[in-house]
């Protein structure tokens, strides 16, 4: 049997260790609050946005425009997010499996890679993936400007042509117990169509196809924000519950060391008894 | 009392609900335009400028970036990347902004894409210096 010290000893460490995981599972639950309200905020813009392009793309000759022509796709882009941090369950695992899986199938060398989170990159870069860019250390200080400056250099590489065909590789928040990874097909732009055009005549200014050239820069540029705020509440909500199952495993450990604390100081005790009467006896006698 | 319509000013982070409101004026691609209500329902582009909302005898002015205006017989929506009241405007951060997209046209640059960056950078930071200087 474990002398006590050692088990009081345990018992110490796996308090302070439930303290740093229970208290990381607030501060997780606090940042999952605020990317909820953050998606909640984009919801009417990126939704209206999605809405106008929607009923007008399909009046729009594709070949005139770049992000909407479909080209052989003969290079493939991936963007793929994770986080920077780890200790949050399988959430950068899951996808990192899932994303070269994709990957491979697309071919490794005709697939060039944008990381957005550290983990990502560190993974991809290990095992000598084609890494064009890479973000890191930002998900602290999200706001919009990220999303527009990931969207405007994935963008311009395809303008440029270095690739046909943009796949972005996210966990999409379904609820605090729940992730789910996607993949969607950034560029060239595809949108649901819709046959039902738009109820009204609009009066378009300057003119149709200028307005859908301003909007799909718009649009992008919304997607991307979008993707950054699911993977961010996804991680978070990774995060807590993963800090949540350790927290209770923490208390199940210290209970059962607790029990085996008092048995042990038992033990000792009815030891000591058994001494002091058998020495008493011997003098008796 | 004019008729007066509803409006509402949507970005990706907020949303600027402003009620019903007298008279708008917008920075389009094509120059600045008045809305009034009864106007025929439209969609128009919107460059980097200033927003002016009326109501009565309130005025209220917001820096605002790219986006579109829809016009329909029940109010306007403006949906744009960013707008940002007056009051809110951070002029000091707003001239550093300025300063650094000047210095960054006067080099030379091997991408035209990193010139074009520049020049929206320059005109935001102009923009969100004349409104917020009014």
């Amino acid at each position: 049997m474990a002398n006590l010290k050692d088990i009081r000893k345990r018992i110490g460490t796996i308090e302070s260790i439930r303290q740093v995981t229970r208290a990381m599972k607030l501060v997780a639950a606090a940042k999952l609050r605020r990317a909820q309200s953050n998606m909640e905020q984009a919801r009417p813009y990126a939704g209206r946005i999605n809405g106008v392009l929607k009923h007008l793309l399909p009046d729009i000759d594709r070949n005139t425009h770049q992000l909407l022509n479909m080209r052989p796709a003969r290079k493939k882009a991936f963007v793929v997010f994770t986080s920077d941090r780890g200790l949050c369950g399988s959430f950068n695992t899951n996808i990192l499996k899932q994303a070269r899986a994709i990957i491979d199938e697309a071919g490794k060398d005709r697939s060039q890679l944008i990381c957005i989170g550290r983990k990502g990159y560190e993974f991809f870069n290990k095992r000598g993936y084609d890494i064009v860019e890479h973000y890191a250390d930002f998900w602290n200080e999200l706001n919009f400007s990220h999303a527009v400056k990931i969207a405007e250099a994935v963008t311009s590489r395809y303008l440029a042509g270095e690739y046909d065909d943009v796949r972005v590789i996210y966990n999409q928040f379904k609820n605090v117990a729940q992730q789910k990874i996607e993949e969607f097909h950034y560029l060239p732009l595809v949108l649901e169509e819709d046959d039902e055009k738009i109820n009204q005549d609009y009066l378009f200014e300057p003119s149709k196809g200028e307005v859908v050239t301003a909007l799909i820069p718009r649009h992008l540029n919304v997607q991307m924000w979008r993707f950054l705020l699911e993977s961010n509440a996804s991680e978070q909500a990774a995060r807590m519950t993963s800090m949540e199952a350790a927290t209770e495993n923490a208390g199940d450990l210290i209970d059962r060391l607790r029990l085996e604390y008092n048995k042990a100081r038992q033990a000792a005790i009815t030891t000591e008894i058994l001494e002091v009467v058998s020495g008493a006896e011997a003098l008796v006698e | 009392m004019a008729a007066q319509f509803q409006l509402e000013i949507i970005t990706p982070t907020q949303v600027f609900d402003e009620g019903a409101v007298d008279y708008l004026r917008a920075p389009g691609v094509d120059g600045a335009f008045g809305v009034m209500a009864g106007h025929t329902a439209s969609i128009m582009a919107l460059d980097i400028g200033e927003i002016k909302v009326v109501k009565g005898s309130v005025e209220a002015t917001y820096a605002a970036t790219q986006g579109f205006a829809e016009i329909t017989e029940n109010g306007v929506q403006l949906l744009v990347e960013s707008a940002e009241p007056k009051a809110d405007i951070d002029l000091g951060r707003a001239q550093q902004a300025y300063d650094r997209a000047k210095e960054h046209l006067n080099q030379k640059h091997e991408e035209s894409i990193d010139e074009a960056r520049a020049e929206v950078a320059l005109k935001r930071a102009m923009n969100r210096l004349r409104v917020g200087g009014k």
